[in-house]
């Protein structure tokens, strides 16, 4: 391969600074950040009876958004595990994408569990006190156990493209270049440096597969554990993983939309790539909707009279826009795009991840929410309050914000590093001339 | 026109005390007494008064009602036994106390009187039961019989009763559970009767010891009678407790071995990969250091 090719495919992909767009973007989400914090301030001061959880939803957004950035988290596994121990050599340029997303996610279910406490400052106890038998402790133990996977997964790939960013002294500032030489300075690219990166990855990608399964598997037997309509079903795991499965590769295909359009990297998020992951998509919103129908048609046809309140809530009643809304738009629009291979050019394809990722947030509010407002027992002498849930503004701002804090982590990423692996993407290119 | 104001309110307040003076009368309600005596175990004598009404069609238990107790049908003060105020089962309790002793040897019968006094609700109310000084006797023998003699007092002996019937039962924590399948024993020409102990297996103390009951109940002539033996004919019982048991439902720190194993052992095979990939880290920071 010439010098000329690998200067240019290096000097696409090497971080940008933010443009007037990016700058604006950044700004934007440190605001909701911010009044997010504030809110949060207000919650730590006068506690949770800032928020509209009351004894009967006790869970409200914050844990749906927890569950949220649990299943979005996934996505490293799909795309950096899955695909790589597949072969599937197309999805070399969405493994870093696909990394980030879930290292930034799995940051912000870990932040927003923490929230939903009244009193974090006794976060420690579930440490100290915590049963191994409880849901509750394989949560906690699993999502650090993935967060350090995924940060490894990130890191590995990394070091070659920080040699290359090393380099590139004079485009970059004091503070990056001391980052990058700090966590790559030592990489020399030499053959034994190579082997061992390369057989770290394989081992993580492996590795990442199983743990990833128990994250979501536990996050949604913290609710099949529990004996209450909407919740009491063996099917839960697999709906979960499913539905995970779906949003995060629907937030792949928004971050490669945008980063595609902002960082003009056409040559390396190709049609191509938004076709098949178009074609992941579909595949696993048909999944989720099987699971789907499994979850609500089965009870929908017995008709438990202690279910039925709850179904007929989801169905025709209090609920019914927000869940034919989340149906909808998490599964049947998106199928309906991306099933044509116009479909799955990258703006409908965008546009059908966007949904999916919109709809997804919805049905997590209704995993939790509807459940907790229709317990066996009827509700007697409770204030009304007691007997509705929508979120305090405190509560909008703070789920808006830990969004908001996720996707900085994102933007700040794919500022400081290459957002498309270059070293790999260089390697790649050279195997594909020789052939 | 101002005497015509006076007349009418003195005619209206006359009118309501007339009318609260009605109603008052009208509130009395018949007290029913009643007055049962009890020995238990030929130890402990006491007396129970009972007080209901009947309001509405129904009887209905007179709680706080205070009842003087007395010996013998004359209710002087030198027979007073004591007082009691009835409990929200409208019921009093009395034990015979010492100093009625006395009197309580002058004759093997005995009659005993309460009396409620009148009160705004009640008028003064008087019942009494006439008794028969007796008594019950248990004996067991090893091939788990159960004989039970019943005994009244006759001048200065006891003498054995026929006819007299009875039930005999072991004790339990909710009630009293039949030796057998029989629900009451009558007494023959001996005053006695036998029963076979057919509860086998029945746990029992920590020595699987049982407390055999007879009982002698509302007699006419004896009141309520009761004897107790205790006999080693039930299971030992051995306590037994989940508290320290590995159960999924256990507290910290007692959970199932299968699940601390099963955990454990994933938890330590994936860390013990992520500490090997981390020390291959520093391997290719050593090399790239070389």
């Amino acid at each position: 391969m010439e010098n000329s090719a690998i200067q240019k495919i290096t000097e696409d992909l090497l971080p940008q600074k933010f443009g007037k767009q990016g700058k604006l973007w950044v700004g934007f989400l440190i605001v909701l950040c911010v009044i997010g914090f504030i809110a949060y301030c207000r919650q730590l001061s006068k506690g949770l009876v800032v928020t509209s959880m009351r004894d009967y939803v006790s869970w409200g957004i914050y844990i749906s958004n927890f569950v949220f950035f649990v299943a979005i988290s996934l996505v490293g596994s799909l795309i950096t595990a899955v695909l790589r121990l597949t072969n599937a050599e197309w999805s070399t340029p969405l493994t870093r994408i696909a990394e980030i997303i879930a290292v930034s996610a799995i940051t912000f279910a870990s932040l927003i569990i923490i929230v939903d406490m009244g009193r974090p400052d006794r976060f420690y106890n579930l440490f100290i006190h915590g049963r191994l038998q409880s849901p509750i402790i394989w949560d906690v133990i699993v999502i650090t156990t993935y967060f350090f996977i995924s940060l490894l997964l990130l890191y590995f790939p990394l070091l070659p493209d920080l040699q290359i960013l090393l380099r590139f002294k004079e485009k970059t500032n004091k503070r990056l270049y001391w980052l990058y030489s700090f966590l790559g300075s030592f990489w020399k690219n030499t053959p034994q440096q190579i082997k061992i990166s390369r057989r770290a990855v394989n081992i993580l990608s492996i590795t990442i597969i199983p743990v990833a399964f128990s994250i979501h598997t536990v996050t949604s037997w913290l609710f099949a554990t529990t004996y209450r309509p909407g919740w009491d079903s063996t099917n839960f795991g697999a709906y979960f993983i499913s539905g995970a499965f779906l949003v995060g590769a629907g937030a792949v295909i928004v971050a490669m939309y945008i980063f595609r359009a902002h960082y003009n990297l056409e040559k390396y998020i190709t049609y191509s790539h938004f076709d098949k992951m178009g074609k992941i998509l579909v595949m696993l919103a048909l999944l989720y909707l099987y699971f789907n129908v499994n979850e609500f048609l089965v009870p929908a046809f017995k008709m438990k009279k202690s279910e039925e309140e709850h179904l007929m809530g989801l169905f025709t009643g209090e609920f019914a826009p927000v869940f034919w809304f989340a149906i909808c738009t998490a599964m049947i629009i998106p199928i309906l795009i991306l099933v044509s291979r116009k479909g799955r050019r990258p703006l409908p394809a965008f546009i059908a991840g966007l949904l999916v990722v919109v709809g997804s947030w919805f049905k997590r509010y209704l995993i939790v929410t509807p459940t907790l407002l229709h317990p066996f027992l009827p509700m007697h002498d409770v204030p009304e309050s007691y007997k509705h849930y929508f979120p305090t503004w405190e509560e909008w701002a703070i789920a808006i914000g830990s969004l908001a804090g996720a996707m900085l982590i994102v933007t700040i990423f794919a500022r400081i590093f290459p957002i498309i692996p270059i070293h790999e993407t260089i390697i790649e290119t050279e195997q594909h001339e020789k052939e | 026109m101002k005497r015509n104001n006076y007349l009418s309110i003195a005619i209206v307040l006359l009118s309501l005390i007339r009318f609260n003076a009605i109603a008052q009368n009208a509130s009395k309600n018949d007290l029913l007494l009643s007055v049962s005596y009890f020995n238990n175990n030929n130890q402990t004598q006491y007396l129970v008064a009972h007080t209901k009404c009947k309001i509405d069609g129904k009887f209905q238990l007179v709680p706080n009602v205070d009842v003087s107790f007395y010996i013998t049908n004359d209710s002087a003060a030198s027979n007073f036994l004591g007082k009691a105020t009835t409990n929200e089962k409208g019921e009093a309790t009395l034990l015979i106390p010492p100093a009625a002793k006395s009197e309580w040897i002058k004759s093997p019968k005995q009659n005993f009187e309460v009396v409620s006094k009148a009160s705004n609700l009640y008028d003064e109310t008087k019942a009494n039961t006439p008794i028969s000084k007796a008594k019950l006797k248990i004996e067991t023998s090893d091939d788990k019989k159960i004989t039970v003699t019943v005994l009244e007092q006759k001048d200065t002996a006891w003498t054995v009763v026929k006819g007299v019937d009875l039930k005999v039962a072991i004790k339990r924590l909710d009630g009293d559970l039949n030796v057998n399948e029989t629900q009451t024993f009558t007494t023959d020409s001996t005053g006695t009767i036998a029963a076979d102990f057919k509860r086998d297996s029945l746990p029992g103390d920590a020595q699987g010891n049982l407390t055999l009951i007879a009982k002698v109940e509302d007699n006419d002539n004896y009141g309520n009678l009761t004897v107790e033996k205790t006999v080693p004919w039930g299971n030992k019982f051995e306590y037994s407790t989940n508290y320290d048991r590995r159960t999924l439902f256990a507290r910290r720190g007692h959970s199932p071995i299968w699940l601390e194993l099963l955990a454990y052992s994933i938890i330590v095979a994936v860390w013990i990969i992520l500490i090997y990939l981390i020390g291959q880290l520093r391997k290719i920071k050593r090399l790239g250091v070389q």
